[in-house]
């Protein structure tokens, strides 16, 4: 019986460079670096009893499973910040052995060589800008008598929300504007619901800049942003997941 | 020293959930290839992240109803 044995498979978490025997002393407990002093993958060894694919699939619906694993997978690639210079890998990249993750990292060397030159040195930061709802302040208006004045009230509430909607967008265009004129790159995503945010505010604008290690004027100007309703939020730094889909 | 280095949510204790679909879910490079096992096949990710998004709908709406 070796089935104890068999029954792993490494997960690769991200390709770094330069690596060498002085990062290894820098990886989490657990980590290891498979490759070359250029470029190597950092993996960690994992249960195919979790990553297995009938397993997966039911442990992807599994929320605290999978928050878990994302938490581990963000702290490794964390943990090197600053370190070397990071490319992460997506949630869930599974290899069979050593030997595996070598032949991906063969075949792919040229690009990760490209992007770890060109994000050298870089990290990524986060902003997201949420609306900050204020009391209502038109409770002095008289409430409507007749079915037109109640019309009328309900366009004119219409047409305001339309307005300050508009507003808004004009005003976080031009911060963007503002942010990309700082960093060296920028995208915007997909504002993400409530559900997730674990916010009652509306979140507005989810952007990510790539800036240069010790540039601090972007954070700078994100803390100098306000405007009445809108609220920044400044996170980070991260290393650049945000700048690395180019890469694939 | 810096101000801006203290205003900032420092590396966060605790990253939020948002930020980890956000990174380590929806971003990074994507692997492809016989060298991976089925299971980093990206679809499944987004199954699970549907099945994530809904299920913690459904927490919150019964918590609502609850109270």
């Amino acid at each position: 019986m070796i089935g104890a044995e068999a029954a792993t498979a490494l997960y690769a978490y991200a390709a770094v460079g330069p690596a060498g025997a002085a990062l290894e002393g820098d990886l989490p407990v657990g980590l290891e670096l498979i490759g070359d002093d250029e470029i190597a993958i950092v993996v960690e060894r994992v249960s195919l009893d979790e990553f297995a694919e009938e397993s997966l699939r039911e442990n992807l619906n599994d929320r605290q499973w999978l928050e878990s694993k994302a938490r581990r997978h963000e702290e490794a690639v964390q943990a090197l910040l600053g370190k070397t210079t990071v490319i992460p890998l997506r949630f869930g990249s599974i290899h069979h052995d050593r030997d595996a993750v070598g032949a991906f990292l063969d075949e792919r060397r040229s690009e990760f060589r490209q992007a770890l030159t060109s994000l050298q040195n870089r990290v990524e930061l986060g902003v997201k800008a949420w609306l900050v709802e204020r009391p209502a302040a038109d409770t002095a208006a008289p409430a409507p008598t007749t079915g037109r004045e109640y019309l009328n009230a309900r366009r004119r509430a219409r047409d305001d929300a339309t307005q300050a909607s508009g507003r808004r967008a004009e005003i976080l265009a031009a911060v963007h504007e503002r942010l990309l004129s700082l960093s060296e790159a920028g995208v915007l995503n997909g504002p993400q619901p409530p559900e997730l945010s674990g916010r009652d505010e509306v979140m507005l604008m989810n952007a990510a800049y790539l800036v240069r290690i010790g540039d601090d004027r972007l954070a700078a100007e994100v803390g100098r942003l306000s405007v009445d309703e809108i609220q920044f939020e400044l996170t980070g730094p991260w290393v650049p997941y945000n700048f690395v889909e180019r890469v694939s | 020293m810096s101000t801006v280095a203290a205003s900032r949510p420092s590396l966060q204790e605790e990253v939020t959930l948002v930020e980890l679909v956000d990174r380590v879910l929806n971003k990074g490079v994507v692997l492809t290839g016989d060298v991976t096992l089925a299971v980093a096949d990206v679809d499944l990710v987004y199954v699970g992240l549907r099945l994530l998004l809904s299920s913690v709908s459904t927490l919150e709406r019964g918590a609502e109803d609850a109270a």
